[in-house]
């Protein structure tokens, strides 16, 4: 690609999404040089802000004249490197997408441009709440929200929440967002707009090509537009404090819980050194001796907590929980769910460099996997903190490593690797809800036969058949190759370019 | 007619579709009671169907792995065995591949959403006779493609699923069943979002009609302790709406239960015509009483899900053109669509489904990659060229 031809694609993006809407210097690009996944970084051609599908379309259109590759992202709050741009590839940004076009509390349904926050939807939806109550007092509704909850959602996206399925801390019992979202607009890599819904139905005849493209990572199609559904509000809860000893017993709390036919809103477990970190932050009077904290949280009709809350309470004293408190006061609740979500932020404190796994296991095997995860990071000389939605037996083992130092860095991705098989080998899958990303890709042909591996890469070529959308991502690329483990110069270890022309790493 | 081949094992399935391809002979499944949806067969094809039952059940972690061909009836007794159940509204000699195929779902969806919400993983075979294996045993799980959820609705035209892993859950120690009068069908499109945001939100929610008289039924599931709590809290609903009052309330078990609702479906699979409308749920009373003043008004044998917007419409009708175009001007009268199920023309004058979803296009192209051959139910519904893009 000569100068010429980049500085014509820069000015014909322009002319679709404004001067303001582009950005090409170097030090505003740093920005967009990695998710949440800083292990793998590129540095983008450049990143455009469109408002519309329309411009979304228009971009693609220009970005595919000028043979250039597109990297969809929402808040970049992601954490496999799924919207890391390399080789030259342009952001197409949907963050400044931000309308919420429609609240139709009677069927219960809103339609939302893609980069509207999570948050900002389910406030809008409460403030839409309490207008309709106001007009119809005699027969009010109650609250509603759009369920799934992210620890990222004050800042992530609801186009980026259904192209990664994004989970989250109430997804035990309310589900992931493909089970909240009812349809979805995206536009085709040439620029085609395609819509999966036209009118708040919640079924739609055939194939769920909703359903396809939700956690497609943004491989199939650029989403601009999401129909979600609306759900009751959980209004009443009781919120489980447990505290143990041994992390195992922890698990088999979770695990006992579940098996008892129970289904919580959720279950966290954080270990001992994930405890001290967060206290150490923040100061909420947690146990730092304890080697794990069991959080619970329990809702629906008020009068009938307590009955459910003595059963929980029960399995986990039989289970040697050293303490057990329970609230219900709001404020006491906020401040625990507050400490399980600043978790990452209270790590972040301590340490510039590390990643989270996100395997997920048969919940029945939660507590040996805990302790043969732990023992890996051991055997790799590392320390592994954990912090995880346990009631789903969704692990987050966090890795922390030196990235000035390259052999640390591919210490960490073995061990990492070495979790993941483990967590296959016993039934268990590379990644609940976190997305492949680039981090997973290696381990796509160990989770799935070649015959499957056919079947994605064929389904991405029926969207995609030249390959230039998010290339590189959830499925092995045939043209482009993103290697972790090399270095792509001394100052960045991990994270490198291969290139077709460079030789692939073996 | 040829006999219909009965599969026990997943590599006979696989074999078989490997022969078609070679004869040029395609497969049908259209399972027991879906033989209405879409066109009809071709004339020349082999029909076929699977076998199996409940494989693993992982009780404690409330999952199991299923043969696709294990009826719904004979899942349901093997989880019985460890209290446990497959929320599903399916008649019991639909096997769980007949059901996924066809999203087959009903009032329960209110509680438990549907077989998009309760299936885990899947293992299938494709048009090429290869087998695929998708999603898997855990609850959560974001790699690779969801051809799962995919799959859901195909109605077995990308490829034929063999074995399941779904989520079951505990089987409530009581059930409460109430039954409420309604006076008219437009009254439940104001109340079913009051009713669902509240804390007296049930498991289940249908509204039928007997002799003239409009019925909404609705379930709880839980301690009879949990029950009664709802129970009174539907009261408060109740005494805030207008045109609704309670009738009838009933404890029971599952059992008794699951028999009412299947009472209920059975009336849909005697039909001689069934056709069904989806409209945006604030829309199904409204749709309801402008069917009863169509021309067949009268006529029409109505059931409905007004938490979801669907409308099953049949009886002992005549399904003619008139009656088609009918119903198709009233799906799009409320941006909705019709799909006919049970059909007594030949199978080919009325277009399967109307109107045609808008990403139809894309389906048709996922049609081609995923059975290139087009083995699998030809013609049944996705039929069509492709549009390039």
């Amino acid at each position: 690609m000569t100068l010429a031809t980049r500085d014509e694609l820069l000015d014909d993006l322009r002319g679709i999404v404004g001067p303001a809407g582009l950005l090409t210097s170097p030090d505003e690009l740093l920005v967009y040089e990695c998710d949440g996944f800083s292990v793998a970084r590129g540095t983008p051609r450049a990143v455009a802000f469109p408002t519309t599908t329309e411009q979304v379309a228009a971009c693609v259109k220009t970005l595919r004249k000028h043979g250039v590759g597109i990297v969809p992202r929402g808040s970049g709050t992601g954490l496999a490197g799924g919207c890391v741009a390399f080789d030259g590839q342009v952001i197409l940004c949907t963050s400044r997408m931000t309308k919420i076009e429609s609240i139709d509390l009677a069927d219960r349904v809103a339609v939302a441009q893609a980069g509207a926050l999570n948050v900002t939807l389910s406030e809008a939806v409460a403030a839409e709440v309490a207008r309709w109550n106001q007009n119809h007092a005699e027969l009010p509704v109650g609250p509603m929200h759009f369920s799934p909850d992210p620890s990222s959602q004050r800042a992530s996206t609801v186009g980026g929440n259904a192209a990664t399925n994004a989970g989250g801390i109430n997804t035990l019992k309310h589900g992931v967002t493909s089970n909240h979202v009812l349809g979805v607009e995206f536009v085709l890599p040439d620029g085609e707009i395609v819509r999966t819904r036209t009118a708040a139905l919640y079924e739609s005849p055939g194939p769920d090509l909703t359903g396809l493209l939700c956690g497609s990572e943004g491989t199939l199609g650029i989403l601009t537009k999401v129909w979600c559904r609306l759900t009751p509000k959980p209004e009443h809860f009781r919120t489980v404090y447990t505290v143990y000893t041994l992390t195992f017993d922890a698990c088999k709390s979770v695990s006992d819980v579940i098996a008892a036919g129970i289904l919580p809103t959720s279950m966290e477990v954080m270990d001992g050194r994930m405890i001290r970190v967060v206290e150490d932050a923040f100061h909420y009077g947690f146990p730092t001796d304890a080697a794990a904290l069991l959080l619970i949280e329990i809702d629906g009709v008020d009068s009938i907590l307590d009955e459910q809350l003595e059963r929980i309470m029960a399995i986990c004293r039989a289970n040697g929980a050293r303490d057990i408190k329970h609230c219900s006061d709001p404020k006491r609740r906020t401040e625990l769910w507050s400490a399980r979500k600043r978790a990452f932020g209270a790590i972040g404190r301590l340490h510039t460099a590390y990643f989270t796994q996100d395997a997920c296991i048969p919940r029945s095997r939660l507590p040996e996997a805990v302790e043969r995860i732990v023992a890996i990071g051991a055997e790799h000389g590392l320390k592994i903190n954990n912090v995880f939605h346990a009631g789903d037996g969704n692990v987050h083992p966090i890795f922390f490593f030196d990235e000035s130092n390259a052999q640390e860095v591919q210490r960490t991705l073995e061990a990492a690797e070495r979790v993941l098989q483990y967590c296959i080998d016993i039934g268990g899958t590379i990644t609940g809800e976190h997305g492949v990303g680039v981090e997973k890709l290696a381990m796509m042909p160990r989770m799935f036969n070649p015959a499957t591996i056919d079947t994605f890469q064929k389904l991405k070529a029926t969207f995609d058949p030249d390959a230039v959308l998010n290339d590189g991502k959830l499925i092995p690329s045939k043209t482009l190759r993103i290697e972790l483990h090399r270095p792509v110069s001394p100052n960045v270890p991990g994270g490198a370019l291969c290139p077709p022309h460079h030789p692939p790493t073996t | 007619m040829p006999p219909t081949v009965t599969i026990h094992e997943p590599a006979d399935l696989f074999a078989l579709i490997q022969a078609a391809q070679r004869s040029r002979v395609p497969l049908c499944h259209y399972g027991v009671a879906h033989t209405g949806l879409g066109h009809r067969p071709p004339e020349r094809h082999t029909a076929f169907q699977l076998a199996g039952e409940v494989m693993e059940h992982y009780e404690r972690d409330f999952t199991a792995r299923v043969h696709a061909g294990a009826t719904i009836g004979a899942i349901q007794k093997a989880l019985s065995a460890a209290s446990q159940f497959l929320p599903i509204d399916a008649d019991d000699d639909l096997t769980l591949g007949e059901v996924i195929d066809h999203n087959v779902y009903g009032p329960l969806r209110v509680g438990y959403g549907t077989m998009r919400d309760l299936l885990l993983g899947l293992h299938y075979a494709d048009g090429l006779g290869r087998d695929i294996h998708v999603g898997g045993r855990v609850v959560k799980n974001v790699a690779g493609y969801d051809v799962t959820k995919l799959l859901v609705g195909a109605m077995g035209e990308l490829g034929v699923v063999h074995e399941a892993f779904v989520r079951t859950y505990a089987i409530p120690s009581e059930v409460l069943g109430v039954t409420l009068e309604v006076d008219g069908a437009a009254s439940v499109d104001g109340f079913v979002t009051p009713l669902l945001t509240s804390p007296a939100k049930p498991v289940w929610l249908h509204l039928t009609e007997e002799d003239g008289t409009l019925r909404l039924g609705l379930a709880y599931y839980g301690s009879s302790l949990a029950n009664t709590a709802q129970f009174e809290a539907l009261k408060s609903v109740i005494g805030q709406a207008s045109g609704m009052k309670i009738v009838a309330s009933r404890a029971m078990t599952l059992a008794e239960d699951a028999a009412e609702r299947a009472t209920r479906r059975g009336r849909r699979r005697q039909a001689r015509t069934l056709v069904k409308i989806i409209v945006p749920p604030a829309s199904t009373g409204e749709a309801w009483e402008a069917l009863r003043q169509s021309a067949w008004g009268s006529q029409l044998r109505i059931d409905a899900l007004p938490a979801h917007g669907v409308l099953w419409v049949g009886g002992d009708i005549t399904a003619d053109s008139a009656f088609n175009q009918a119903v198709t001007d009233m799906a799009r009268r409320f941006d909705g669509v019709r799909v006919w199920h049970t059909r007594p023309d030949a199978g080919s004058e009325f277009e399967p489904i109307a109107p045609l979803p808008p990403d139809w296009a894309m389906l048709l192209a996922i049609k081609k990659t995923m059975d290139p051959h087009g083995l699998l139910n030809p013609g049944r519904t996705l039929v069509g060229e492709v549009v390039p893009t």
